[in-house]
């Protein structure tokens, strides 16, 4: 716990000295990275230790005498901890020299400050061990992600932006709080211990309010509105951190209030499955009609958060119908993939900002053939886009397995048990299929072909500080898939203190996972074998270059490309009614047809459905009440003493 | 080492059977055909030669045979041959080997996006497409297999204690799984009606012009890799039909297994020679009849198991 103190310590002078040394650009800017790095550091050596522990060391700070705000680790916290500590140095260190206008300097300056703040009141948010702890800690998080986002303020789009998020997050804590109102109203205490204490009624509600919360947060669909607008006005290395690692406190939220509500009914894990198998085919579905790299990035991670909540739900099912290896798994799936996918949609959001950075533009059609120009940014690009479309030998294909195999376990269930169960099977099966496809795309359009505008033409690569980070992300999806024994094991220990799943037998799946190493490892063998026969049958033999081969057409150019568009868009079509697809086209009217244009746009139902259902609505009766906003001060002043009256006399 | 014998001499027929397939057409439509050994030939004469690369490609033009002829020679390795054991096998191999068949799905397709032609990316896109439709069908298939036999492993589907078959209990169900595995035999093959292998340079194609700007062994390693990949599917199938004789040994079961096998491949002959290639926008429906097939026999197990 002190040298966790220390980290939290380090980490915020990283935020403090960049406010004074403003003036000194890239001292600044380096002082906070190292700071910031060191801090993570010492985060993550302070792992190891508290793991020995069994009993959470506590830790108290009374604040004001009324407000005792107490943190304690638990293997959950920990686990949770770990990319925490793991993925925001390497964000910081990208930022180095991605922000790179030394006329922003100040700017910059918030912006490492808000940095190291998130850093810190995302630590305390796993850490809290009361319910007003986490309320505080969680305020502090959504607030400095709000600042984060509305880095360059001087857009409008970027401020609409900030704004939808502002209000998501919002809307989301006063679901979050209004849980905790109802724990505090019947056990009169802020301590998660009481949790348990509630009658299974008052816990189901507590538990569907704070889903809904920590679902804005995470970012379950439709209540995902706000990652599609933020994560692409947001600086690249910020969204890296928000997506890989701030949504992922949303899970955590649910997995805290499920483990400390001890509620073994079916309907929580039915519940929490539907929503993540509605968030994970909808999730990508959506990205493959994107093309804006960001957005579709930023709705991958909604499909993610799907895979999570489909082995957390699984998981829970498992709880409720007795079935251990069921919610083992299941549970253990969720965890290592909230790791996983924080290491894979960093390094992507990394490879994007680098992409942005270099040609000025997000949109996949204006680019291509990137591979050649930024060699390390599109290695590591391809790597994280085989690892989020889980596939073999890297590491999303680690959770994604034990997710399947917490659904096998659950075929043995009857009757509705089993529908899920099954249905989580074929929703893995398709979402998997999906994102290959929509990475495809991305890779495809992107980084291979031929540059379809000068911007891409030109583009070169990035320096060391931004490369380095997105190497050993790279690298990490790697290892995690060739030797992913530890990291199950680590996920496995992050079940350690949930009492509803019980002790988790030491070796549980051990064969299995070294079977999946040994397939992993075969595969490599094999391809290396391979190529070294491809190797010998290239030996001596003449290798010419010349133009792709057009079928006989003679002047191809880069416009005649395949476009990300076309690409998705007979997958994208199947989906409807799921999905809106609006096009316009001009037409070609007269005999000598002038101009015509062709736009075609895939809308959101969520959005479209929640402007129409909620807000108008809301904006329509909220208009009625416009006249007790005048402007007067003094009357707003009246306001007060007569709601105080008011209370006064009815309580 | 009979399991080894048993995997050389698959990887040495697997060119064997597409010209069954050849010879089948011919026979129907009354012409003498092309040679049985054919597909050697051409191998043999990929192998002799070098090749051109666009200059709009990349090393993950290179990387795409490589990739998808190591991902399509894995499976045999996991799955029974000719009566006898797998080399590999272990409890939850299935999945792992039809998401290395993705890996392989992956880098066929990136490497044709690569070429930056117009072509590719349309073949690409219904390649992802498709074969996203048949994931479904698949894993339904495993649901089922699941549901009967209790295990994920090839080996154990076929030769475990509770091994699935024709003559079990709930051997019917077994009926709407050949149907449907032969159906995505057909679409993961690039086989009429989803695909036609024939027609060179025509725009509703998916596989073939995928690999336009293939050449020499890289070109070789992508033919012999779809021919592992439809011998693969092709056990698959044959597996479910196969009676399993114990009195036989090996020589009798290996025999009967050869000439089941021929079967399956002699049906997508005569299938491809009695029907015509669907359009673009009928093959998801079609995949997804096939989907539907086998989860209306993991339904029904819901009744029997109970």
């Amino acid at each position: 716990m002190d040298t966790l103190c220390y980290a939290l310590a380090v980490i915020l002078a990283g935020g403090i000295l960049p406010l004074l040394l403003y003036r000194q650009f890239k001292v600044m800017k380096a002082a906070a990275v190292i700071a910031i790095v060191i801090g993570s550091v010492l985060g993550l050596m302070a792992i190891p230790p508290a793991m020995q522990d069994t009993g959470p060391p506590t830790a108290t700070w009374v604040w004001q005498q009324f407000l005792p705000l107490t943190f304690s680790i638990d293997s959950l916290s920990l686990f949770f901890l770990i990319p925490i500590f793991a993925i925001c140095p390497l964000a910081a260190l990208y930022g180095y020299h991605y922000m790179d206008k030394s006329e922003e300097a100040w700017r910059i300056a918030v912006n490492y400050f808000c940095l190291s703040l998130l850093i810190v009141s995302m630590v305390l948010v796993v850490c809290a061990d009361s319910l007003i702890t986490f309320a505080l800690a969680w305020e502090l998080m959504s607030l400095t992600s709000y600042f984060l986002v509305v880095h360059e303020f001087h857009k409008k789009e970027t401020r609409a932006a900030g704004y939808l998020y502002f209000v998501f997050a919002q809307a989301g804590a006063m679901c979050i709080f209004a849980a905790f109102g109802l724990v505090y109203g019947a056990t009169g205490s802020f301590a998660f211990e009481g949790l348990d204490q509630l009658s299974p009624q008052l816990k189901l509600a507590v538990f569907f309010l704070a889903l809904l919360g920590f679902g804005s947060k995470a970012g379950i669909f439709p209540l995902h509105i706000w990652l599609p607008h933020a994560h692409p006005a947001a600086p690249s290395h910020i969204s890296a951190v928000m997506s890989g690692v701030m949504i992922k406190m949303g899970i955590y939220g649910i997995f805290r209030v499920y483990t400390q509500l001890g509620d073994t009914s079916l309907l929580p894990g039915q519940v929490v499955l539907a929503a993540g198998l509605i968030s994970g085919v909808l999730g990508v579905v959506y990205a493959l009609g994107k093309h804006d790299l960001k957005r579709l990035l930023a709705y991958h991670s909604v499909e993610n958060i799907g895979i999570i909540l489909i082995g957390a739900g699984l998981g829970m099912i498992g709880v409720a119908t007795g079935n251990r290896a069921m919610a083992v798994f299941g549970f253990a799936g969720s965890l290592l993939h909230v790791l996983n996918h924080s290491i894979f949609k960093s390094l992507l959001f990394m490879g994007a900002g680098a992409v942005l950075q270099k040609t000025r533009t997000r949109h996949v059609d204006h680019l291509g053939g990137l591979i050649k120009r930024m060699p390390t940014t599109g290695r590591t690009f391809l790597v994280g886009s085989i690892s989020i479309s889980g596939l073999p030998p890297f590491n999303g294909f680690i959770s994604e397995f034990l997710i399947y195999f917490a659904a096998f376990q659950g075929l043995a269930l009857s009757g509705v048990s089993f529908l899920f169960a099954s249905l989580a099977i074929i929703s893995l099966a398709v979402i998997g299929g999906l994102a290959a496809a929509c990475f495809t795309k991305v890779v495809g359009i992107v980084f291979l072909g031929e540059p379809r505008s000068t911007g891409a033409a030109r583009a070169s690569e990035v320096q060391a500080s931004m490369t380095l980070p997105q190497l050993l992300l790279a690298l990490l999806c790697l290892v995690i898939g060739v030797f992913p024994a530890p990291f199950v094991q680590l996920a496995f220990f992050g079940l350690r203190d949930m009492a509803l799943i019980g002790a988790v037998e030491p070796g549980t799946g051990q064969a299995l996972i070294g079977d999946l190493a040994f397939a992993a490892r075969l595969f490599l063998g094999i391809l290396v074998g391979v190529t070294l026969l491809r190797r010998v049958l290239y030996a001596r033999k003449e290798i010419a270059s010349g133009p792709t081969w057009g079928c006989g057409f003679t002047q191809p150019n880069v416009r005649m490309q395949y476009t990300g568009t076309s690409y998705a868009m007979s997958i994208v079509e199947f989906f409807q009614p799921f999905v809106r697809i609006r096009t316009a086209y001009s037409g070609i009217r007269r005999i000598f047809p002038s101009t015509t244009t062709y736009e075609t746009r895939v809308d959101d139902i969520a959005e479209i459905g929640m402007h129409r259902y909620l807000l108008q609505p809301l904006v329509k009766i909220l208009d009625r009440l416009r006249w007790i906003q005048h402007g007067h001060i003094q009357l707003y002043i009246g306001y007060i003493v007569l709601t105080i009256v008011v209370l006064l006399l009815v309580f | 080492m009979e399991s080894l014998v048993s995997f050389v001499l698959a990887l040495l027929l697997a060119p064997l059977f597409p010209g069954v397939i050849n010879r089948t057409k011919a026979f129907v439509a009354g012409k003498q055909g092309p040679p049985l050994l054919m597909k050697y030939y051409t191998l043999a004469k990929l192998c002799r030669k070098g090749s051109v690369y666009s200059t709009s490609s990349s090393f993950v033009f290179r990387m795409g045979p490589t990739v998808s002829f190591t991902a399509a020679l894995m499976p045999l390795l996991f799955i029974p041959l000719a009566g006898t054991a797998p080399i590999f096998s272990f409890h939850g191999d299935v999945i792992v080997l039809f998401y290395i068949m993705g890996v392989g799905r992956f880098f066929t397709i990136a490497a044709a996006l690569d070429t930056a032609s117009p072509f590719e990316g349309m073949g690409a896109a219904r390649e992802a497409f498709f074969s996203t439709l048949a994931e479904a069908t698949i894993f339904a298939v495993l649901i089922l297999f699941y549901r009967m036999s209790a295990s994920l492993s090839l080996a154990d589907y076929f030769h475990g204690e509770r091994a699935v078959s024709l003559a079990g209990p709930t051997g019917a169900l077994l009926l709407f799984v050949i149907v449907a595995m032969f159906m995505v035999l057909l679409t993961e093959n690039s086989r009429v009606p989803v695909d036609d292998p024939q027609t060179h340079l025509e725009l509703t194609m998916i596989h073939e012009v995928m690999i336009l700007d293939h050449s020499g062994p890289d070109l070789a390693l992508i033919e012999m890799g779809a021919f592992l990949k439809l011998l693969f599917y092709s056990v698959f199938i044959t597996h479910l039909i196969q009676p399993l004789v114990p009195a036989g040994g090996p020589v009798v079961n290996g025999l009967l297994f050869y000439a089941i096998l021929t079967l399956v491949y002699v049906a997508v002959g005569i299938t491809e020679s009695t029907m015509a290639r669907f359009k673009m926008n009928l093959v998801p429906k079609y995949i997804l009849t096939s989907f539907t097939l086998v989860f209306f026999a993991a339904i029904l197990t819901m009744g029997f198991m109970q």
